[in-house]
């Protein structure tokens, strides 16, 4: 049977598609997911994979050629040496790339290194697999260089994410053992399991871009850079919180390195990234801004008129949902049919990835794409994470309706411990290194609470101040 | 210049001053199209742009979240409501986000957004005529401001885009004027001259707009032309009223009210915001509170019923207060 190959709806502002190279000569077998050609867009150079098996047999647009979505550019059959059926033939089904939405999703989960990049690593036959990112972003083109020479990857940057990721843990942990004998005032939203997420994605962030964070705050105010002294005040109620008192424990916020008030309506963080990031672009400013939302976020009408607003807008925002499979006490599959949630950014023209949000590599390497996306100007994008919340929704919560052996599988999947093992054995930072680093974060957090303990509370007075500017 | 014109005028001179004012909402610059439900944007596209005057989806909470966002970022969206009915579509935004975002940062970002609300009966039915002014006085972080004419309508746009607070603009429809099919049937003919310069009203005044000695009648937006219309009725009865155009409800100005009360010991406060928990109650306890000691009369209010807003003409005419509603009462405490 003949297949016919066809340019997808890369989600561009419409317009021409360039053929740049098929990787695939004619008469060629391929298996699903092989990359067949490498188009360009005016918004990113993208590889189009084959949705089935066969081999392809003719080529109808060739490099430098120019098509328009929909257009069919070749034609696969199922065996090697049958008979090429006209294509215009109703009976001929498409191969690659039908639905947007598909393809789209499809695509995006490779895409980890820039176009570059990945040119560079075919002219040398380099595996990209083969290829360290070293900062938090995709492959760069100094990257395969490196790889090309066989330089290995600065640690650094693992490093850094390690002692991120390990203050934040550390912090909750002692929250919770405080909480625990009664000496935490207020509600607690614990971000346990959750580290890999806030800390990928921040690290991919400029100082100057604005996050805009949930009820469940810590990681993402920490990885941004907050002040641990500021939240920790806040938390208790001090005149030296963050806020001044004026939030709590779900109002955190470090306007120095772009944190915003942390938001504790579901979903309302949307539009209001969204029009930060409209300002932003309108203001010529090369910002991007993040809207931190979790899996239940996603059912809320917010969510949909942010992200289609966003996507008309072409707004330098990211959409990053921390799906950790419960809405408080709720399964996602109560409330929620799909099974990747990335899938609604088709519903926008927008891309969408779902990724592992246990692995801080992975989470990074995404992000920046996205963020780099953003920022060129190219528009938002949706990032699923899968992740997993250790303690329960909020205080008081011992998840009892949770499987034991969910949360052992989970367990078993620690981001720490991931990064941990990832250094010791790939990058040969000792233990006694990584435990130093767990010390200082320690002592960093015992002297964050002995400050906030020490704080004066706010005067009655100023529960009066900051109505209006 | 008609209010809608006036408003018009107000943007476009933000928008010349100042690049960071940027206009949002539904069909408010389509080009060919109608300038949002009441043309008050006509025209503004052509001049600056589809990038600072943003059609949007039929999103409210979006638009009203984008425009707290876009603030926060240092820009100064005004966000229409095609109908000020629609604003509930967003309310967590207005309330929870627009209201709160400068208290909740302990005073660290500022939320300069204004959110334009077309409103009053104009045969459209419930949801399409409501006054809420209400619902927004008792918001703390809001401020809410209400014209009754094309050039305090102007004066306190150009204040209101220029404030560092989150306002909630009211537009009464029947005040709007305009032409031809695009006037509303009821429009009330204003015929007030406005300069074509820059001018601001400040926010948080009141305009005495007779004077008289014997009561005080407290009105905003229609019921101020309404309450002039009646004065004129008391007049001719030798009652002399002393008419107050609340044209901004927060911050309210009660000082200027106080006195008039002072001076005329009744106060009768006209309202098309619904009798219970109406700014008009607000007013009166104030006054209670302040001024009780000079009163000659019981303080009455003349609201709409505390039911949805009905359609017909017959039954709308029964909802909103009307001249003869304002002329009986004022007679009452008067007589």
């Amino acid at each position: 049977m003949t297949h016919s190959i066809i340019i997808p709806d890369l989600g561009a502002t419409g317009g021409d598609v360039k053929i740049v190279e098929w990787l695939v000569r004619e008469g060629q077998h391929v298996d699903a997911g092989d990359t067949l050609f490498v188009v360009e867009t005016d918004k990113a150079t993208e590889e189009i994979p084959a949705f089935r098996a066969g081999y392809l047999r003719r080529v109808l647009a060739h490099a430098d050629e120019e098509r328009l979505p929909g257009d069919v550019v070749g034609l696969m059959t199922d065996t090697s040496d049958e008979a090429i059926v006209d294509p215009t033939a109703a009976s001929v089904e498409p191969v690659a790339a039908v639905a947007a939405t598909t393809s789209v999703s499809r695509v995006v989960r490779r895409l980890t290194a820039s176009p570059r990049a990945r040119h560079l690593a075919r002219q040398h036959n380099l595996d990209l697999a083969n290829v360290k990112a070293a900062s938090a972003s995709a492959i760069q083109v100094r990257d395969v260089v490196a790889a090309l020479e066989g330089q290995p990857v600065a640690a650094d940057w693992l490093i850094a994410a390690f002692r991120r990721m390990v203050l934040i843990r550390r912090y909750e942990e002692h929250l919770y053992q405080l909480f625990l004998q009664g000496l935490v005032p207020g509600t607690l939203h614990q971000c346990q399991g959750q580290e890999a997420v806030a800390v990928g994605v921040c690290s991919s962030l400029r100082r100057d871009d604005m996050i805009f964070s949930t009820h469940r705050p810590v990681g993402h105010l920490l990885a941004k850079g907050a002040s641990l002294n500021a939240i920790t005040a806040e938390i208790w109620g001090k005149a030296t919180g963050c806020v001044g008192g004026k939030g709590g424990q779900m109002h955190l916020a470090d306007f120095s390195v772009g944190a915003m008030v942390s938001n504790a309506i579901v979903g309302a963080n949307i539009p209001i990234a969204t029009g930060c990031a409209m300002a932003f672009k309108l203001q010529g400013l090369d910002r991007v801004a993040v809207s931190f939302f979790g899996d239940g976020a996603c059912n809320i009408g917010a969510f949909h008129e942010g992200l289609n607003l966003a996507a008309v807008q072409d707004a330098p925002v990211v959409f990053v949902c921390e799906n950790n499979l419960y809405a408080a006490s709720t399964h996602i599959s109560v409330t929620t049919r799909i099974s990747n949630l990335a899938d609604r950014a088709a519903a926008y023209g927008m891309r969408g990835y779902t990724a592992d949000g246990m692995d801080v590599e992975a989470v990074s390497a995404l992000a920046a794409a996205a963020i780099e996306r953003a920022r060129l100007g190219k528009g938002p994008t949706l990032l699923e994470y899968r992740t997993y919340r250790y303690r329960g929704h909020s205080r008081g919560d011992p998840c009892g309706y949770r499987a034991d052996e969910e949360q052992r599988s989970w367990l078993a999947r620690d981001p720490i411990e991931r990064v941990r093992i990832r250094l010791n054995q790939d990058f040969g930072v000792t233990e006694e290194n990584l435990g130093t680093i767990e010390q200082e974060c320690q002592r960093e957090i015992e002297a964050a609470v002995e400050f906030a303990l020490a704080s004066p509370e706010p005067t009655a007075e100023s529960c009066l101040e900051h109505v209006f500017a | 210049m008609g209010m809608a014109e006036a408003l018009r005028d107000a943007m476009r001179i933000a928008m010349r001053k100042d690049p960071t004012v940027l206009l949002l909402g539904e069909d408010i610059g389509v080009s060919g199209g109608f300038g949002g439900g009441f043309t008050v944007t006509l025209g503004l596209s052509d001049e600056f742009g589809h990038d600072r005057v943003i059609d949007t989806p039929i999103s409210e909470s979006a638009i009203v979240g984008a425009a707290v966002g876009a603030a926060m970022a240092g820009s100064r969206p005004v966000a229409e409501m095609q109908y000020g009915d629609f604003v509930f579509c967003a309310m967590d935004q207005v309330v929870n986000q627009a209201a709160k975002m400068h208290y909740m940062s302990n005073g660290q970002v500022r939320v300069p957004l204004v959110l334009r609300l077309p409103v009053g009966a104009s045969q459209r039915g419930a949801q399409h005529g409501q006054c809420t002014e209400a619902m927004f006085t008792h918001t703390p972080g809001l401020k809410v401001v209400c014209p009754a004419t094309p050039y305090d309508a102007k004066g306190l746009l150009l204040a209101s885009i220029r404030d560092d607070n989150p306002v909630v603009f009211f537009e009464h429809k029947l005040l709007y004027g305009g032409k031809g099919t695009r006037k509303e049937s009821a429009s009330v003919s204003l015929g007030a001259d406005v300069p074509v310069e820059d001018y601001e009203i400040p926010l948080g005044t009141v305009a005495v707009v007779r004077e008289g000695g014997d009561i005080t009648v407290v009105a905003n937006m229609l019921m101020v032309h309404r309450a002039l219309s009646a004065a004129e009725i008391l007049a001719a009865e030798g009652i002399e009223a002393e008419i107050i155009d609340i044209r901004c409800l927060v911050p309210l100005d009660i000082a200027t009210i106080e006195q008039s009360v002072q001076k005329t010991s009744r106060l009768l406060i006209v309202e098309e915001d619904h009798l219970t928990g109406g700014w008009g109650a607000e007013i009166a306890a104030l006054i209670a509170e302040r001024a009780l000691n000079y009163l000659d009369a019981p303080i009455r209010r003349v609201a709409a019923p505390d039911t949805p807003l009905p359609c017909a003409a017959a039954l709308e005419r029964a909802f909103v207060p009307s001249v003869e509603r304002i002329v009986s009462t004022a007679m009452q405490m008067t007589r």
